[in-house]
């Protein structure tokens, strides 16, 4: 029988395994905060933004929700990570802003420093 | 703003206290100075953070992106490694260190903002990096391996000594320590036990417990199953607010992929240990967060607190031992496992070990869910972490702990945070609200605030939470509408310390605080309403007088707005407001173009 | 630690030794010390909420209430400080600030804990005076008035509801100020469960409870001359009443009781006793009937009125089981009304049959129509307590202990031995199977040796056998265990032949309507059931005629009007049938049932 550190350290293995196979080492990973106070600042269209974006055509994003980091002034949030980069956090982000954000950032590379957590 | 020219690289210096000991200062200025001949000054940002709790290793530095950590550095070494990093994009393998914590992977992502760079996150450490509704996430966050270490490695007992050893005291407010309340219940013989997990979150203004449910329900359950493990419990109870709906439907997917996983049932990890967990839904009564009032409830009774011993560490739900212990508490059991006792106690001060999570609001830039290392001072969290306050304002008092907790003033800004040190200046811990307030706020009406809160919320069971909280608010009232006499204050501190002494439960003994602590540091104010019947922030509408001016020109658009009409005159002289019929609702004052109102 | 074991505390810097596994109030009550006290009581759990009875304990921040606190060793209690004392008299003052001022005009003036403890703690002026408490007293039910807005909440009412009775027809609702103990849903008292027995008002140290006084409309009765005005006297009164004119509990005040009546202006005063044996004879025949056919056992008895509403909300399923003997107070009223009146050719407008009793729910038992003789006519007309005759007498300036003795009328004054036991709990058992055992089985009934049931606590279990024959009984008192003992019953664990059942604790000696506490001494009050018990004993003991059967005024009864027990005749008077009922709050078991598995 395996011993419990055995068992979870396949399921780790398992789990991580599952995360990359959902295209987690996709150039870039982004997260949206979805706890209930960053939905009530409107992240679910944000997240819904990012959704249209990916079904109609946006590759190569590993688009994940996230709970609440806790910066309440400034939600709701998003971060774009990529390998080896500072991840970008994006504060206050609404509709329109996570439209500039594929565009400029996520197409283009250009973070959009008036818009991050710094 | 051009990304070409902002800083590439961010320098994490750690800041902590026993890092400092350890020459970080003269770290510091050898930096500056390294960056300053490299020329580097435009490309390289230097934040310095809180505890990164690697004591043992430091002083520590981390450089980001990629979150290299240097450990045991020296100003003579320092220079070189800067040099190396980011001249030569070379990282000086001697120094490195692979220091793989729970909450590494947080400050990997948000290190380098000044806001998370002095936090120390141990109980939100996934907060905001996982999905809470996948396994998969919390298990990649090497998840789950810290029961998996307990039942591999640990006896019970064993499990019990380390949270002792750790220093762990219940973040739910009143700081009993974790490991003993556990010992207590492990020692009592009993068939059935319990595990609560107390998440009846109620204080105005506090919301960590729902954000670490909703961002991370699974480092809830885990360190559920480890003290179920400890003291011998075969089933648990998540006991919720309804009004927490997307953290109960978290709770509920958390719940059944550990159970598919084998983390929660029967055999739990081919072990002979079994444990469950349901989620109850509290109706949303404040006073069912005190563990008796909660236990009540669950058994379907009034929830009302009983006298206390017997404590329900030895008598809880259905007069079995239960284990009560509040999300934050549970929160941090994984990572004393994971990452040891030792480790754990070196954080925080002599009597108050680890972090506090506190939910930072009021006059402040930035609001939010802060997580410290005890001994942190409120100068640090307000002033360093959260920006200070907003639009020049200065800062009047700190209210902490929510309507248990009491008023602190600038005075107070190099408190340590700790259990003790709240004590001695007569507030407490609480679950962790922390409003600050500028000087445009009144502190008769802000104590007038938390005991309405306080009596509305009173159970009811006993005579002087139920009627004295009454009487001291209707005192207040009367003081914050220009009727108070004199003997009021003496009457307020007479009744206040007499429910603080024999109330029932700690709703009741923690009511009158923000009203004592109100009147030991502002007591000046009171005398103002009382003497003077004037509130010098204008706070309280009640004692407002508003009056026309010779600036008045007689146009008459206060007369059109008064709702009242309450202002009379004829146009283009002076117009007149009739006091009786004011209701201060400053109108008038507000569309006046001629400052023709004036307001005390 | 053993609790048996002495340990050392010090009280006030005294030191003492004294047994472990008590609380801080209990060890200072045996030491002589009384800490005040308001929500504690003996019978009931500890509540902890008044916080009147507080203690200091060196080495802790806070004081703590003596009535849930246990002491442990070397532990140093203050009972006395400066501090102590005014924080004491600060929660008192805190509970009159939110009670009416109406001392001299209350039901309870003289008989209230919390007016002595005012007195006791010193309260001679206000300083937190404020709002106070309005509510709309709830004077719906027949035998209980609500008043809300003189309770102080202390939750004695609700412990005895659920703990001692298991009823739970008051609870607590809303919270904080606004806190009020009321029926479930606020509905009215008379549509709740409740079911009259009284011991609410008996616990309450105000006024928030008290019986549904009818005194001001038997005195006007009493005074119209055209009215033939017929009192009978229950035995538990007359051995208690004493207690309401500060004579020490268990003196029978039968004569001069009898005597006071009659000063009092009613025409005829009868035995409610006598009712008791016309009783014991006819439910002797029924048990008799039941007993030797096998059907119905075990057989229950139905004198308590508080027991019949119970069993008609709660255990409707076992109604068959009930005798349907109508109580001796109903057997009375319905033969002088039934029999009398019209032997004596007397208007039955004119009749009024005023019942004195110990019991709030025979206020209630006479507004059944079931009891009625019939349409609109009422059997009994008016039933007071023993708190309310007493206050009469009072009022009416009569000295009852100075009263010379009286006998009461005949032919309902002459009472058997066994008719006076009836009063305490395992008494109406007793008396009807002294004459169930010579009647039917041809033998004495044997001494019986009663021992504590081994399933269900609180219930008295006795096997009587004369010769091949057995008879099981089962004796509860409070409905707690009353409710036990329904349900070995109903899954006919245990064989019983007959079952007596009184809903108030000891019986209808402990009834809701007996006089208040006449101290704030616990320890009296405990003993004083003893006490009233043993008085009625003494009464069975001192009658020459011993059994039902044997009274000659019984017997001239039966042979001049009704025949024989269970006649026809016998039936229409005597005995009735009983219903189930739902009140609002009760879900009948089938519904439980189909709820169940409908899902």
């Amino acid at each position: 029988m395996l011993n419990p550190l055995d068992i979870i350290k396949k399921k780790r293995a398992e789990a991580i395994n599952r995360i990359i196979g959902k295209g987690y080492f996709s150039t870039i990973r982004v997260y949206v905060g979805m706890a209930s106070c960053e939905i009530a600042a409107g992240s679910k269209e944000v997240m819904a933004v990012f959704e249209k974006a990916i079904k109609q055509g946006l590759n190569d994003v590993y688009l994940s929700q996230k709970g609440c980091s806790g910066r309440c002034n400034l939600e709701p949030t998003v971060e774009v990570v990529e390998e080896n980069k500072i991840p970008v956090k994006y504060g206050l982000v609404n509709k329109d802003r996570a439209k500039t954000i594929i565009d400029k950032h996520i197409k283009k590379g250009q973070v959009i420093e008036e818009w991050t957590i710094q | 703003m051009d990304h070409s020219v902002t800083p590439q690289y961010k320098i994490i210096l750690c800041w902590g206290s026993s890092c400092q000991k350890l020459s970080s200062k003269s770290i510091l200025d050898r930096i500056h100075q390294k960056i300053d001949e490299l020329k580097m000054g435009n490309n390289v940002d230097i934040i310095l953070s809180g505890c990164l709790g690697m004591c043992s290793k430091g002083p520590i530095l981390i450089i980001n992106p990629g979150y290299y950590i240097y450990g045991k550095i020296t100003p003579e070494i320092v220079g070189e490694i800067i040099e190396k990093h980011i001249n030569q994009n070379k990282a000086t393998a001697a120094y490195l260190i692979e220091e793989d914590h729970l909450f590494n992977r947080f400050y990997r992502i948000f290190g380098d903002v000044k806001f998370y760079g002095r936090q120390m996150r141990i109980a939100l450490r996934n907060c905001g990096i996982i999905d809470p509704e996948s396994i998969d996430d919390y298990l990649s966050v090497r998840g789950y391996e810290s029961l998996a270490k307990s039942l591999a490695l640990f006896t019970p007992n064993q499990v019990i000594n380390e949270i002792k050893a750790s220093g762990l005291r219940g973040r739910g407010g009143a700081g009993f320590p974790t490991g003993y309340k556990w010992e207590l219940t492990a020692q009592e013989k009993s068939s059935e036990k319990f595990i609560i997990c107390n998440a009846d979150e109620g204080d105005p203004g506090a919301f960590m417990d729902r954000n670490a449910i909703e961002s991370d329900p699974h480092t809830i359950i885990e360190g559920m199953i480890i003290g179920a493990y400890a003291v011998g419990a075969q089933n648990g109870i998540i006991y919720t607010r309804a009004e927490y709906p997307l953290a109960i439907d978290r709770l509920h997917i958390a719940i059944n992929q550990a159970k598919e996983h084998g983390f929660l049932g029967n055999n739990i990890l081919g072990t002979n240990f079994s444990f469950n967990i349901e989620i109850r839904q509290g109706a949303g009564a404040f006073i069912c967060g005190e563990e008796t009032a909660l236990i009540h409830s669950l058994e379907g009774k009034r929830g009302v607190p009983r006298t206390r011993p017997p404590y329900p560490a030895t008598k809880g739900l259905f007069n079995k031992p239960t284990v009560v212990n509040n999300v934050e508490t549970w929160a941090n059991i994984p990572v004393i496992i994971q990452e040891g006792a030792a480790w754990f106690s070196s954080i925080g001060t002599k009597n108050s070990k680890g972090t506090k999570v506190f939910a930072v609001a009021g006059s402040v830039i930035n609001t939010g869910l802060v997580e410290v290392p005890m001994g942190t001072t409120l100068k640090e969290i307000i002033f360093d972490i959260c920006g200070g306050l907003p639009d020049n304002k200065t800062l009047k008092a700190v209210q902490i702990g929510g309507p248990s907790g009491g008023c602190l003033t600038k005075d107070h800004l190099d408190i340590q945070v700790d259990y003790e040190s709240f004590a001695e200046i007569g507030t407490i811990m609480g679950s962790g609200g922390m409003i600050v307030i500028d000087n445009k706020s009144c502190m008769v009406k802000l104590a007038r605030f938390f005991l309405e809160f306080s009596q509305s919320q009173s159970c009811g069971k006993c005579t002087p939470c139920r009627e004295g909280t009454k009487r001291m608010l209707e005192i207040l009232e009367r003081i914050t509408t220009g009727n108070g006499k004199p003997e009021d204050i003496q009457k307020l501190l007479r009744l206040g310390n007499t429910i603080k002494k024999t109330a029932l439960c700690g709703l009741g003994k923690s009511a009158p605080n923000p009203v004592i602590s109100t009147i030991t540091h502002f007591r000046n104010e009171y005398e103002e309403h009382i003497n003077e019947k004037k509130c010098a922030t204008n706070d309280c509408s009640a004692l407002i007088v508003y009056e026309i001016n010779d600036a008045c020109t007689g146009c008459s658009a206060c007369i059109r707005i008064c709702p009242t009409k309450a202002i009379s005159g004829i146009k283009k002289n002076k117009h007149q407001i009739n006091q009786n019929l004011c209701i201060k609702c400053g109108d008038c004052f507000d569309i006046c173009a001629f400052k023709g109102i004036t307001r005390r | 630690m053993n609790s048996q074991e002495n340990i050392t505390i010090f009280i006030n810097g005294t030191k003492y030794q004294t047994q472990n596994g008590q609380s801080i109030m209990q060890a200072a009550d045996h030491l002589g010390y009384s800490i005040p006290r308001l929500c504690y009581h003996p019978q009931l759990s500890v509540e902890g909420a008044c916080r009147i009875c507080i203690v200091e304990i060196e080495g802790m921040k806070e004081f703590q209430a003596s009535c849930s606190y246990p002491i442990q060793d070397g532990m140093r209690i203050h009972t006395n400080t400066t501090e102590l004392r005014q924080a004491r008299r600060d929660i008192l003052e805190l509970i009159l600030d939110n009670h009416p001022l109406d001392c001299h005009t209350c039901p309870k003036n003289g008989n209230c804990e919390l007016q002595r403890l005012a007195n006791i703690l010193g309260i001679e002026e206000r300083h937190f005076e404020g709002e106070r408490k309005q509510y709309p007293i709830d004077d719906s039910s027949p035998a209980i008035i609500r008043n809300p807005n003189n309770c102080i909440l202390c939750g004695r009412c609700v412990r005895v509801c659920s703990e001692t009775q298991q009823i739970h027809a008051i609870g607590y609702a809303h919270r904080g100020f606004k806190t009020v103990v009321m029926p479930s849903y606020n509905q009215a008292f008379d549509k709740s469960v409740c079911i009259n027995c009284g011991q609410c008002i008996n616990i309450c140290p105000t006024a928030a409870f008290t019986e549904k006084k009818q005194t001001d409309e038997v005195i006007r009765i009493l005074n119209n001359k055209d009215n033939i005005t017929i009192a009978q006297i229950a035995p538990s009164v007359r051995i208690a009443i004493g207690e309401s004119f500060g004579i020490e509990s268990g003196h029978n005040f039968q004569q001069e009781l009898t005597a006071a009546l009659k000063a009092l202006g009613f025409d005829y005063v009868f035995d409610t006793q006598f009712g008791a044996d016309m009783t014991i004879m006819e439910e002797a025949a029924e048990l008799a009937e039941r007993y030797f056919k096998g059907e119905n056992l075990p057989l229950i008895t139905s004198c308590c009125p508080s027991w019949v509403k119970t069993a008609e909300q709660f255990h409707p399923d076992l109604l068959p089981h009930l005798s349907s003997c109508r109580s001796p107070m109903a057997m009375l009223a319905s033969l002088t009304k039934g029999y009398l009146a019209k032997k004596n050719h007397w208007d039955l407008t004119k009749v009024v049959n005023i019942a004195i009793t110990p019991c709030t729910a025979k206020k209630f038992e006479s507004s059944r129509e079931e009891l009625f003789l019939e349409k609109d006519i009422r059997c009994i007309d008016y039933a007071l307590t023993t708190r309310e005759i007493s206050w009469i007498i009072k009022s009416s300036g009569i000295d009852l202990s100075r009263m010379k003795g009286q006998d009461f009328d005949n032919p309902m004054g002459i009472s058997s031995g066994a008719a006076s036991i009836v009063g305490t709990s395992g008494g109406v058992i007793e008396a009807t199977l002294r004459t169930f055992c010579e009647k039917y089985l041809d033998s004495a009934l044997p001494p019986l040796q009663y021992h504590e049931s081994r399933t269900t606590k609180g219930i008295k279990e006795a096997t009587i056998v004369i010769n091949d024959k057995k008879i099981n009984i089962a004796v509860a008192n409070g409905l707690k265990s009353t409710h036990s003992l329904m349900d070995e019953i109903r899954r006919q664990k245990k064989h019983y032949d007959f079952v007596e059942i009184m809903a108030c604790p000891g019986g209808c000696i402990g009834g809701g309507g007996q006089p208040y506490a006449a101290s704030l001494n616990f320890f009296d009050q405990e003993k004083i059931l003893q006490k009233r018990s043993q008085a009625l004993y003494a009464i069975d003991s001192s009658i020459n005629i011993h059994k039902s059967h044997e009274n000659p005024a019984v017997q001239q009864l039966y042979k001049e009007f009704l025949g024989t027990p269970l006649s026809e005749l016998a039936n229409k008077l005597l005995h009735t049938q009983y219903s189930q009922k739902i009140p609002c709050g009760i879900i009948p078991k089938e519904v439980i049932y189909d709820i169940n598995h409908s899902k």
